[in-house]
């Protein structure tokens, strides 16, 4: 299943690398630079999979997650929250993503994740894999 | 963090151990500072430093790229030093990328950014990583010294202090130089085989810094900076108010030659060839140490299990005093070290304990160390001697010197009457087929000495020195007759073999 993935992430590099590869599996990838622009992009068009960096100027990854836990239109929409710092360290200041990828990350990393979370039966928004 | 200088401006420490010294106290809080140097001389090491040491007393630090870096493989760098604290990420330091926003929104896109993240987060400290790429954002010169500008503005009314890390532009002078508040460069030099980093302060705002190089490496501490001692010490600590009256020199009969013991405070060069004896003069001179007279052996080539077996072997009283603390024993290996972390090694090892007895064993290590620049050696052990003097302690150091041609002696340091205030020296004579040792003073400070030269030999009781000049004299006359004999033709010795 191929599907609208949006990339939120300050680190263009990493934005580039994500949405390199995501279209060569063919998905359609949206980027944004920070969490507004990122809110921005789902009102525009709901994303079917996020990846969402923590650590952002303007609006952070937990800041994004809040609002999208406040808005029916994306609130369902899986998340994989992306950072340099141990999960346990992210969890504690946020919650509602799907998965968690500590950065550096693998590119077979995203393509599985990718996989896995456009496939599911039924998005429930919550916990990760 | 931040504390007050003697201008009135508050300062901001950055935790570099030396730096601090070097800058007068710190940074001035709120200032704005370009960091200049070569890829791989330690920029980011340091930003990372001051941001984490910032954090670590309860600031508040900002570090944004704007390179192609990623924060990821920074962190997994950093992580082996020991500053580097994850859990200060993200509430105290914070890491963005923002090469986007400048390609996206321009200079000013990014300095609203940073004006509002400073502010939102009561940022006390920014580091600007890769100020390169906002110059080519720039439209023109002009442009770009209006950011550097704004930049300032900002930084002074958050009170944010502002680090500008870049890469070297030699020694071409760029408008923002003259804008900033202060300016550092790092340099890598290769020196033979090996390389050497050192940093200078170019320009510091609102107070004086010590001028010139100074010597630094990056440790599993981050970046350890080392003060060149000569500037550090331009002027000693105190006023030399004179040291009076004499201390031991660890053997009688010596005492005897130079008048009454060496000058209390003053510094006391043995020299002489591998083999003479010269360390088992300084443990002798440390043997009569005591509590209320502390002393310190500095050596670099005897490693402590030779050092502790020639102790056992000649100077057994001063194993006592080391296990009583009275004598501390501080080794390290001539090939480990800078010049100046020697240098402030020792002195912050004599000022720890109140020393009044120093002995150096291996003052050539100095010069081994002094690297690129061995013309500093001079000026070094001046420095750090005068500092010694006014702290009112007696050093004795050795100085192996191979080369003593009759009233000539060269020695690998120059001058020696500039770093040396008596001039002990220890000699072979061969005699027949026996090898004889010669003792002489040459030199005391402002006094009189007895300058003939006294046989000794080495013992379990260290170097025993004959109480007159006789023996001396008969060698003397011995080599005197077997100069004639090789004249004759009835020996060929190799060129200078019986020279003293």
């Amino acid at each position: 299943m191929t599907g609208i993935v949006l990339v939120v992430d300050d680190e263009f590099g990493i934005a580039e690398l994500i949405d390199a590869v995501l279209t060569d599996e063919g998905h359609r990838v949206l980027t944004a630079i920070n969490g507004r622009q990122g809110l921005a992009m789902m009102a525009k068009e709901r994303p079917d999979l996020v990846f969402l960096d923590y650590m952002m100027p303007v609006m952070d990854g937990a800041e994004v997650l809040s609002a999208m836990a406040g808005d029916p239109s994306v609130a369902k929409v899986p998340v994989v929250l992306m950072s340099s710092m141990p999960e346990a360290t992210v969890a504690e200041r946020c919650s509602g993503y799907t998965a968690f990828m500590r950065k550096p990350f693998k590119i077979a990393q995203v393509v599985t994740l990718t996989v896995k979370l456009l496939n599911r039966d039924g998005p429930d928004g919550q916990g990760a894999l | 963090m931040k504390e007050g200088g003697d201008s009135g401006l508050e300062r901001l420490s950055s935790g570099v151990t030396g730096l601090d010294i070097i800058l007068g106290g710190g940074f001035l809080a709120g200032g704005l500072y370009i960091i200049q140097g070569q890829p791989g001389t330690g920029k980011t090491t340091f930003g990372n430093q001051i941001c984490f040491n910032h954090v670590a007393g309860g600031g508040q630090a900002l570090y944004v790229t704007l390179l192609a870096e990623y924060h990821a493989r920074m962190m997994q760098h950093l992580s082996i030093m020991s500053f580097f604290d994850i859990s200060k990420i993200p509430d105290q330091l914070t890491y963005f990328n923002c090469l986007q926003v400048l390609h996206d929104e321009g200079l000013k896109g990014l300095l609203a950014l940073l004006r509002r993240e400073i502010t939102t987060r009561g940022a006390s400290i920014l580091v600007l990583d890769g100020i390169v790429s906002a110059r080519r954002a720039a439209e023109d010169e002009e442009a770009f010294n209006q950011f550097v500008h704004e930049l300032q503005a900002i930084a002074i009314a958050t009170d944010c202090t502002m680090f500008l890390l870049t890469s070297s532009r030699g020694t071409q002078v760029t408008p923002e130089h003259t804008m900033v508040d202060g300016i550092i460069e790092f340099t890598d030099q290769l020196v033979g085989w090996s390389a050497e980093s050192s940093l200078q302060v170019i320009k510091f705002r609102g107070s004086a810094s010590l001028r010139g190089r100074h010597a630094f490496k990056i440790t599993g501490k981050g970046i350890v900076v080392h003060p060149r001692i000569e500037a550090l010490l331009a002027r000693p600590s105190r006023p030399d108010v004179g040291g009076t009256g004499r201390v031991s020199s660890g053997l009688d009969q010596l005492d005897v030659m130079l008048g009454g013991g060496l000058p209390t405070s003053s510094t006391t060069m043995i020299m002489g060839p591998s083999g003479t004896g010269k360390t088992t003069l300084g443990l002798q001179f440390l043997a009569r140490c005591c509590e209320a007279e502390p002393g310190l052996l500095f050596g670099f080539y005897e490693t402590p299990a030779r050092l502790d077996a020639k102790i056992a072997g000649v100077c057994r009283p001063l194993r006592g005093l080391i296990d009583q603390g009275a004598v501390e024993v501080i080794w390290q290996p001539p090939t480990e070290d800078l010049l100046d972390a020697y240098g402030e090694r020792l002195l912050q090892a004599v000022q720890r304990r109140k020393v009044k007895k120093l002995f150096i064993d291996g003052l050539g290590a100095f010069r081994q160390a002094s690297g690129i620049e061995p013309n500093r050696i001079g000026n070094f052990l001046t420095a750090l001697m005068n500092e010694m003097r006014v702290l009112g302690v007696t050093t004795v150091y050795t100085l192996e010197v191979p080369d003593i041609m009759g009233p000539s002696i060269r020695t690998p340091i120059g001058d020696l009457s500039s770093l040396a205030e008596n001039l002990v020296l220890l000699r072979f004579a061969e005699l027949g087929a026996r090898l004889r040792r010669l003792i002489s003073v040459l030199k005391v400070r402002d006094s009189q000495f007895d300058g003939s030269l006294h046989e000794y030999v080495t013992s379990d009781q260290g170097l025993v020195i004959e109480a007159t000049a006789d023996s001396a004299e008969r060698i003397m006359v011995g080599l005197a007759n077997l100069r004639e004999d090789e004249q004759d033709g009835i020996t060929q010795p190799r060129e200078g073999r019986d020279l003293l």
